[in-house]
């Protein structure tokens, strides 16, 4: 192995928790800092320790509507972390670094793009934030998102599902058996964007052998053929075999072969709640991977209680791989299909619940498929919650490649909405011009 | 009376001080090889006509620990390392280490026992000297010590360093390396010790001697014996420690130490210089020795002046000889700063030559030497800003911290050194702030040493829910005396360790400060089971008395 730079952001936001007794809360990193400090990895003349910047307000809007406004859903918290994402990838744009990690918190892939409140302990998507800075700054277009977290990253999948130059694959635990609940083969993008979401649901107590599997004989191959200009790697650590929250086998070795295998320009941390058995072993792993340094000797004390694969499992995961292969190979033939079949517009309807905020949002995007254009967005939503009582609001989305047609339609469909005063809230968030508008 | 005895580079320097004002003064030069000697010259000349029973105190600013590394005249170590998972040190440390089985976890448990016998197998027979490091040994000592406690029964080594006892810090990697230098020059050291320790009593001098060390504190001599790596780097910081006696910096500042090659910057706060942030680096490898923050430039008094091709002045960063005021056969900063008469020593006919080889067609002398002296300080007020932003761009690990951009905003520029008046105002102009240039800034370094106050360092780690705590520097692992204990009870406990190790040693323990605390609660199942509580205090580097505030001000 050849030694690279690592960049690392380690932000373990020790005066910031959802509630005290909350999964997300001040204690998650303490021991992760403990190795990481007693290793001396930091002294390292290959990894490089960066301070984080707080992201602005317009790093959100860029990605998110906020209702009534982003700023009042987030604590500064959420802004150093994603901060934090965007300066882990500046250090590799700039090229002061060859990769880089955020290890930081409060995470973000279940964060949508419409934002009541915190969901799946994420509020703002710190990724997504991260890669919309870096189209608007750094002129990047084709991105791949590897999502490794044991949950579906389905905040990430769901403001890059209409868009055909964000490659998002996610494994994670099957969602018939942990939240959230989605993330199935059959969620592949809408049809102007058809299998850039690609869905790998794997079984509980899958490990390093069934990861190692989806990965070389899948993700690998489909990242090559992608050609993305970077990756981003989701780095959830909760399919730990320890992970109290779900129900996976991998290990820090699995974890630090995986990091070294996909050779993610930038890795983003996730979840990972397993705060002494796991973490502290797995981020070691992972940065030495991501350093080009030997990880062998990273190895969990209780080492022993990983479970091994049922036989079941691994031929269930190459079943998978071999459906998932196909669905690849045809991905262009689908996606003329898809849009023929759509006409001019597609539109879904989706129930959306905020776990944390106790929130439950009804909600209707409609995409205006255009042969010359990536279209519009209009989204229209509706959320109750105990606390919060009811908020409604319409917001429609120019995108970067909007044709005249397409912006002007953006426009007067959110004045209309407007005007017609059913939702409390009206937004156009125009990406041309970098601004969300509230009307 | 206070005797303070720098050993530098090119002089030994000696005071003696009473009530902050400075009564003698002596210089020898330094005795490289034999610095005893030197040390002993200077202290006759000093001494004498004097009543040296009269003596409280006599410290020494040495480079004797530095100097055995670069002269090589260190002992083999055998180190041992229960290194547990985590990374590969091989090739990282400064010598071949013997790695043992057995390992403490980050809650300072006991992951697998400690192979004992494999240590006793593996001991070397290279001289007695033995440094043994575990990972989070300051979590939990035991594992080190059961080790040392096998070499001492079936090896009778000269001596054992311990990690946990050197640094009571977290990072494994800087543990190993700082035992292993201290195990190094443990030898070299307790000689030197031993022959000061004679020649005071053969001189009548009964006083405590304390040897500086690099975190500006001191520490008495038998202490020291035990902890000698911490007496490396003392030049800068009996210079530090020195500006905090004479110049009495308060609010923001920034010192510089003009020397006669080089000019050392440190940031100050509250009175007090910055620390670096991590430990010192020996021969490359990062150590726990605590150090203060500082950045040298290239440019000091004797620095070679010259005028590229472009037109440009380049001052520094060599030094090609001394000014051509004294003979020198090259222009330096020192003659620029004759001729602008901010400095006066040579032939300033001499120096006025030295301009007129750098000078720009038709520019006058004086002007040739404004220039060369505005170059200087902006290049010094560049390193400071790079030295300021770097402070800044330090990482926080609390939101707080990042939302507080706090970065040193100097008021004060303060100047010690030889050149430091043809510099230091400038420096001070350009940058908005006042200037102070202490007297007898010559002699800074051996007042540094003379009043510098004693300081210890320890870190009280406690576990509620595991009912332990730990005092890593003391070897300290019992039981917790109460259950759910606060913050407040733990620095208390805290503070008794270090009153009691004070005095161990024979060291007043006033004015104990708190360095760094942190108090997490240890939820399990959503209920809390307990709270870590980690403590560190210290006896603050800092000045027994300072020029202004002593009797008889000079």
């Amino acid at each position: 192995m050849t030694g690279g730079k690592l960049g690392l952001v380690f932000f373990p936001a020790f005066d910031w928790a959802i509630t005290p007794t909350h999964p997300e809360r001040e204690e998650r990193l303490l021991y992760t800092r403990d190795q990481i400090e007693e290793e001396g990895l930091l002294d390292l003349p290959g990894i490089r320790e960066y301070k984080p910047r707080l992201a602005d307000r317009i790093d959100a809007d860029r990605v998110h509507i906020g209702v009534p406004d982003i700023l009042s859903l987030i604590t500064d918290a959420h802004l150093v972390s994603a901060g934090g994402a965007i300066t882990a990838a500046e250090a590799v744009l700039k090229r002061e670094v060859e990769r880089s990690f955020a290890l930081v918190r409060p995470p973000g892939h279940h964060a949508m793009r419409v934002v009541h409140g915190t969901r799946g302990f994420c509020t703002i998507n710190i990724e997504a934030v991260m890669i919309e800075y870096l189209r608007r700054h750094y002129g990047i277009r084709r991105v791949a998102v590897v999502d490794t977290d044991v949950h579906h990253g389905d905040g990430t999948q769901d403001i890059f599902y209409h868009d055909p130059d964000t490659l998002f694959i996610s494994f994670h635990q099957d969602g018939r058996t942990l939240y959230p609940g989605s993330g199935f083969p059959e969620e592949l993008g809408s049809p102007g964007a058809l299998v850039s979401t690609v869905n790998l649901p794997l079984p509980p107590g899958t490990t390093d052998q069934g990861l190692s599997s989806v990965l070389d004989n899948f993700i690998l191959p489909v990242l090559d053929d992608f050609q993305p200009e970077i990756i981003i790697n989701s780095a959830g650590q909760d399919n730990h075999y320890s992970d109290p929250l779900a129900n996976m086998a991998i290990t820090a070795q699995g974890y630090a072969r995986l990091a070294e295998k996909l050779q993610a320009d930038i890795a983003v941390l996730e979840g990972g709640y397993s705060i002494e058995a796991a973490l502290p072993y797995v981020n070691v792993g992972i940065i030495l991977a991501m350093a080009g340094l030997d990880y062998s000797r990273v190895v969990e004390p209780d080492i022993a209680k990983c479970p091994r694969q049922p036989a079941a499992t691994t031929g269930y995961i190459d079943n998978l791989i071999k459906e998932w292969r196909q669905i690849w190979a045809n991905r262009e033939k689908l996606k003329r299909e898809a849009i023929a079949k759509a006409g001019d517009f597609w539109q879904r309807r989706r129930q959306i619940y905020y776990d944390d905020s106790g929130i439950s949002e009804r909600q209707q995007e409609t995409v205006r498929l255009c042969p010359k254009c990536q279209g519009y967005l209009t989204v229209d939503t509706e959320a109750e919650g105990y606390s919060l009582g009811y908020q409604s609001a319409f917001a429609t989305v120019v995108n970067r490649d909007s044709c005249s047609a397409c912006r002007s339609a953006a426009y007067d469909a959110a004045h209309q909405a407007k005007k017609q005063g059913r939702r409390q809230h009206c937004y156009v968030q125009d990406k041309q011009q970098d601004i969300l508008i509230k009307l | 009376m206070l005797l303070g005895i720098d050993v530098g580079g090119t002089f030994t320097d000696a005071v003696v001080l009473k009530n902050g004002s400075i009564l003698a003064q002596a210089k020898h030069p330094t005795t490289h090889g034999k610095l005893l000697d030197g040390v002993l010259a200077v202290m006759d000349t000093i001494l004498r006509g004097m009543d040296a029973t009269r003596l409280e105190r006599v410290a020494l600013s040495t480079t004797i620990v530095t100097n055995a590394l670069v002269e090589g005249k260190t002992d083999r170590v055998n180190l041992m390392l229960m290194t547990g998972p985590g990374m590969d040190y091989r090739g990282l440390l400064p010598a071949e280490p013997v790695l043992l089985s057995g390992y403490i976890d980050h809650r300072g448990r006991e992951a697998a026992p400690p192979d004992t016998k494999a240590a006793v197998a593996a001991a070397r027979d290279i001289g007695g000297i033995y440094a043994i490091a575990g990972k989070f040994s300051v979590r939990n000592p035991a594992h080190e010590q059961q080790v040392a406690a096998s070499i001492r029964k079936t090896a009778s080594p000269l001596h054992v360093s311990l990690s946990s006892e050197i640094s009571g810090s977290l990072n494994f990697w800087r543990r190993t390396n700082s035992s292993y230098y201290n195990a190094a020059v443990w030898r070299r050291f307790g000689e030197f010790a031993g022959a000061v320790e004679e020649a005071l009593k053969r001189r009548g001098i009964h006083a405590p001697v304390h040897i500086l060390k690099a975190d500006g504190g001191t520490m008495p001599l038998p202490a020291a014996r035990q902890l000698p790596v911490e007496a490396i780097f003392t030049g800068p910081a009996a210079s530090v420690l020195g500006i905090m006696a004479l110049a009495e910096p308060d609010g923001e500042a920034v010192s510089l130490d003009v020397g006669g090659t080089t000019t050392d910057i440190a940031l100050w706060r509250n009175g007090l210089p910055l620390f670096a942030q991590r430990g010192a680096r020996i021969a490359g490898y990062p150590t726990s020795v605590q150090a203060f923050r500082l950045k040298s430039i290239g440019i000091g008094g004797d620095s070679f002046v010259a005028r590229e091709a472009d037109g440009a002045i380049r001052i520094g960063p060599e030094r090609k000889g001394p000014a051509m005021a004294v003979g020198g056969d090259q222009p330096t900063l020192s003659d620029a700063m004759i001729v602008a008469g901010t400095a006066a020593f040579g032939d300033a006919r001499l120096a006025a030559e030295a301009m007129r080889q750098v000078a720009r067609p038709g520019e006058t002398e004086a002007e040739t030497a404004w220039s060369i002296l505005t170059q200087a300080a902006v290049e010094v007020c560049r390193a400071i800003r790079e030295m300021i932003s770097e402070q800044a761009s330090e990482p926080v690990y609390k939101v707080e911290d990042v939302i507080k951009q706090n970065p040193v905003k100097p008021d004060w520029v303060i100047g010690i050194g030889g050149a430091a008046p043809g510099l230091a105002p400038l420096v001070a102009e350009k940058l908005g702030c006042r200037c102070r240039i202490p007297e007898n800034a010559a002699v800074a370094n051996a007042v540094g040493a003379a009043v510098a106050k004693p300081t210890i360092e320890i870190t009280l780690r406690a576990d509620t829910s595991q009912g332990s705590y730990t005092v890593a520097e003391l070897g300290l692992a019992e039981k917790l005396p109460a259950r759910n204990m606060r913050r407040e009870e733990v620095r208390e406990l805290a503070a008794r360790c270090l009153r009691e190790r004070a005095a161990q040693i024979g060291v007043e323990a006033k004015d104990i400060a708190v360095v760094y605390e942190e108090e997490f609660n240890l939820i399990r199942g959503f209920s809390t089971t307990g709270k870590i509580i980690t403590c560190r205090l210290q006896l603050k580097p800092g000045v027994l008395y300072t020029q202004s505030h002593g009797e008889g001000c000079i």
